[in-house]
């Protein structure tokens, strides 16, 4: 049978055109990825600190009463800014398996036709592929901690269901969004500079431990406290120990100094989003 | 071309669009109406920058543009999820099945997600994937791909089918399927199109009008029976002899010719007929061993069309 005796319909049950248009993307992005039962495996793997940290919390409640072994073991909003040390890693380990191709592969199979001829903008297909690592991240960031916080009220409520830490939530909310939207803008960046998943995956996780390496050396040489600024995750970390009141030597730095890295790299991988994302070739 | 036949989909008057420095489209002037519209021209003629600046991708220096009453400048949304576009190039997303990606498509376009998915299935069946939906595309042959790229145009009905180079890379086999599809599309479904091609026979197997592009002008535009069939007459002939001097006269006489595999296509104008070959063959000692009349192709409208001035 000639295949165009195959049935066609018409439409004609056209509606307004929605307001919400990246969700979609967002949506089928992340059923591809979680269908990788590796990409699971790697998800669940970012919760172990939780389990972890959960443990610490029965312990210290249960076996550290006396007064100098709580003063040894940390507590109160601290124990939140030590989790998210953990997390730090975790987060651009998760991002680069889960994010790396995001733009890149549609770069090189053509996918960002198949959008931009569609009846949305270069900002929604954008918004739909930064929530996707939006959602990674802050379902191995936001998530754990505010589960870890209701596990620290229940607990030890007379530790921690006290007005002193009250901030606690809203801080966990402030630098779960600021690691996300940090690491998830820096590799759609990158991702949007390459047509191949691996070499953006390799350039992100390359670029996060180079500048840390060099963020060290510098450090140890010149004894310069602002070579943090250097690195994205000494950046973040810094960011991490000013909302949740840790002192750590080697990241005393007022925390404005890291916020302003932060925004100026955000800025400039929105740059960088802005003009590789188009349906046209740039001609120079 | 057939104006008659309703209301222009797309217009465009003086249209001027650049990339940077190098002018893609000269103040070309002109309208697709509904039925199936051909786009020729080659390389670097404003093609597919017609195409791209129709869908909102680039924006017009000057001039006018519209498609259905749109301007796709000050309303790329609402024109968009009117058109159906199947790039020349390859487009798919990695790692997806073929249902999966056209329902995807449909949602894009605005489709409720059950619509999307419904409407997936049935159009995969209309372009022969009905059987290998469930794979992915990654692993389909190049024919396989074209016809996804087709069905992800088709999935949410779009009242203009833009179509660029929809048979590359296909065997004859193939490329006779998705023409006919299209052709299928065109008449049956009353779909209007935009058939952007270097292959005339594909543009003239499918199309009524035409619109030929040269050097980001304009160089030829109407219906193709108009344009081929009453401008010239056209002879296939074989000579016996030296034929210099008897193209030479043909030339001398206002005859364009051009050299085939197997002997010359000679081009007579209105006033002229057949004898002419005859008496100039006699007079340059040369024997016209095969004659044979003939209309003129589009590919010859098409390359004359180039050799001549453009039109704006």
């Amino acid at each position: 049978m000639p295949i165009y005796d195959q049935t066609y319909r018409k439409y004609d049950a056209r509606g307004p055109l929605r307001s919400v248009r990246f969700w979609p993307i967002t949506r089928e992005a992340l059923r591809l990825l979680l269908a990788k039962k590796a990409f699971l495996a790697l998800w669940a793997a970012c919760w172990l600190p939780f389990i972890g940290f959960v443990i610490y919390l029965w312990g210290v409640t249960q076996f550290a009463q006396a007064p100098q072994v709580a003063q040894m073991l940390p507590s109160g909003g601290q124990v939140f800014g030590r989790f998210f040390h953990f997390q730090i890693l975790l987060v651009f380990i998760l991002s680069t398996f889960g994010g790396a191709g995001l733009i890149a592969n549609d770069l090189r199979t053509g996918g960002i036709l198949v959008y931009l001829s569609r009846p949305l903008t270069r900002r929604d297909y954008v918004a739909g592929k930064l929530g996707v690592l939006l959602a990674l991240n802050l379902s191995v960031t936001l998530v754990p901690a505010l589960l870890l916080y209701l596990v620290a009220l229940g607990l030890a409520p007379d530790r921690y269901l006290v007005w002193s830490l009250a901030w606690v939530p809203l801080a966990i909310l402030a630098y779960s969004s600021t690691l996300s939207l940090s690491s998830s803008l820096l590799l759609l960046a990158i991702s949007a500079l390459s047509r191949s998943a691996r070499v953006a995956g390799l350039a992100f996780f390359g670029l996060i431990v180079a500048l840390d390496i060099v963020r060290g050396v510098v450090g140890a040489i010149y004894r310069w406290p602002g070579a943090i600024l250097l690195s994205l995750q000494a950046n973040v970390r810094a960011i991490d120990n000013a909302l949740f009141g840790i002192d750590e030597r080697w990241f005393r730095i007022p925390w404005p100094y890291p916020a302003a890295v932060l925004t100026v790299l955000a800025l400039a991988c929105l740059l960088i989003l802005r003009s590789r994302v188009r349906a046209v070739e740039i001609v120079k | 071309m057939a104006e008659m036949e309703g209301q222009a989909l797309v217009e465009f008057q003086d249209l001027a669009v650049s990339y940077g420095p190098l002018q893609a489209l000269v103040s070309v002037s002109g309208a697709f109406y509904p039925g199936p519209t051909g786009l020729l021209g080659p390389n670097g003629a404003g093609k597919t920058t017609l195409l791209k600046t129709l869908l909102g991708f680039l924006t017009p220096d000057s001039g006018r543009l519209s498609a259905f009453g749109l301007d796709p400048v000050s309303q790329p949304l609402e024109v968009r999820r009117r058109i159906g576009y199947m790039p020349e190039v390859d487009c798919h997303l990695a790692g997806m099945t073929a249902s999966a990606f056209v329902a995807f498509a449909g949602e894009l376009s605005g489709l409720p997600r059950d619509e999307a998915i419904s409407r997936a299935h049935e159009v995969l069946y209309y372009v022969g994937l009905g059987e290998a939906r469930y794979r992915t595309i990654d692993t389909y042959s190049t024919g396989m791909k074209q016809r996804v790229k087709l069905a992800q145009a088709l999935v949410h009905d779009p009242d203009l089918l833009l179509l660029d180079e929809p048979t590359n890379g296909l065997d004859p086999e193939g490329r006779a399927e998705m023409l006919s599809l299209i052709r299928d599309l065109s008449t049956r479904r009353q779909m209007s199109l935009i058939l952007c091609s270097h292959l005339l026979r594909d543009v003239e197997s499918v199309c009524e009008n035409v619109i030929v592009f040269n050097l980001g002008k304009v160089a030829a535009k109407g219906a193709i029976a108009e344009l081929t069939g009453t401008r010239r007459s056209v002879y296939e002939l074989r000579v016996k002899g030296e034929p210099t001097a008897f193209l030479t006269d043909l030339k001398d006489h206002g005859c364009e010719w051009t050299e085939g595999e197997d002997g010359y296509r000679v081009f007579l104008t209105s006033d002229q007929g057949p004898e002419l070959l005859f008496r100039t063959a006699h007079e340059c000692g040369v024997q016209i061993r095969h004659l044979r009349p003939g209309a003129e192709s589009l590919e010859d409208v098409f390359l004359r069309a180039l050799g001549q001035e453009v039109q704006p």
